[in-house]
């Protein structure tokens, strides 16, 4: 059986943006609420 | 500590890379495609995990309306949905070579794409529903009725005449695979729970911040 090569880096690819895009999504959300938290504490 | 522990899920991960790619052998009857199951099996095993949480934690905020136990749940859910959806694009990359076709309405696959759409359908509950408390109720019951799936995925392949083939590892008895590819398959499993523990604690926090800044 040929080796598909291309199906092995496009199933290890996919995971890879999959999973980096979750990291990235929590990592912008805790900015966010840090910089809400710093806003709400310069404002009282 | 939540840093700590990504950056063992990290290491973990570049070592399960390692073994599948530079340790497992390569198989002699699907050639180097077979690699696709050191991602594509941790990733049913993670999501099969996440929903245990859920089912778990879910009961314990219906017994005793704990607030930390609805954010377990709700962050495990939300991780087990993107090990899911992993699951199900991996396994039709690995089928379009070896069976010849991306997807097949065969059981084992059928009963994945279910427990897909439940727990999407969970997420889709929580976000809908303005009283939070009513929403985490809901959410509850459907998280404890879905993981009624999860029996069904797995003994799938013994009820009905499936395209898939039946477990290597999650059976009674020893595992009929080669120990070099057990463990680069062990060494898979053992990254991929650390970096489900890792999503989790971190989603956990947020949701408790996300309730302090909106309370």
């Amino acid at each position: 059986m040929p080796d598909n090569w291309g199906f092995v880096v496009a199933a290890y690819g996919l995971a890879a943006v999959v999973l980096a895009g979750y990291w990235r999504r929590l990592v912008r959300r805790e900015r966010e609420l840090t910089a809400l938290d710093a806003r709400r504490r310069s404002r009282s | 500590m939540t840093r700590g522990l990504g950056w063992v899920a990290a290491v973990l991960l570049m070592g399960g890379l390692l073994m599948a790619f530079g340790v497992a052998p390569r198989e002699v009857t699907q050639g180097n495609v077979q690699r696709i199951m050191y991602l594509h099996v941790p990733s049913v095993w993670v999501a099969y995990l996440a929903f245990v949480v859920v089912f778990v934690a879910s009961i314990a905020y219906l017994a005793n309306r704990s607030g930390a136990a609805d954010r377990l749940a709700h962050a495990s859910a939300e991780v087990g949905v993107i090990f899911t959806g992993l699951t199900i694009a991996t396994g039709a990359i690995w089928g379009k070579p070896t069976w010849g076709t991306w997807w097949t309405w065969d059981a084992r696959l059928t009963s994945v794409a279910v427990l897909f759409v439940i727990y999407l359908g969970y997420l889709l509950l929580r976000g809908m529903i303005e009283d939070p408390e009513r929403g985490a109720r809901y959410a509850a019951v459907l998280g404890i009725v879905g993981a009624l799936d999860m029996p069904l995925i797995h003994f799938s392949v013994y009820w009905w005449r499936t395209l898939h083939q039946p477990p290597s590892l999650l059976k009674p008895g020893s595992a009929t695979m080669p120990p070099i590819i057990l463990a680069a398959l062990l060494v898979n499993f053992v990254a991929f729970s650390v970096l489900y523990v890792y999503f989790v604690a971190k989603r956990v926090r947020l949701l408790r911040r996300e309730q302090e800044a909106f309370a």
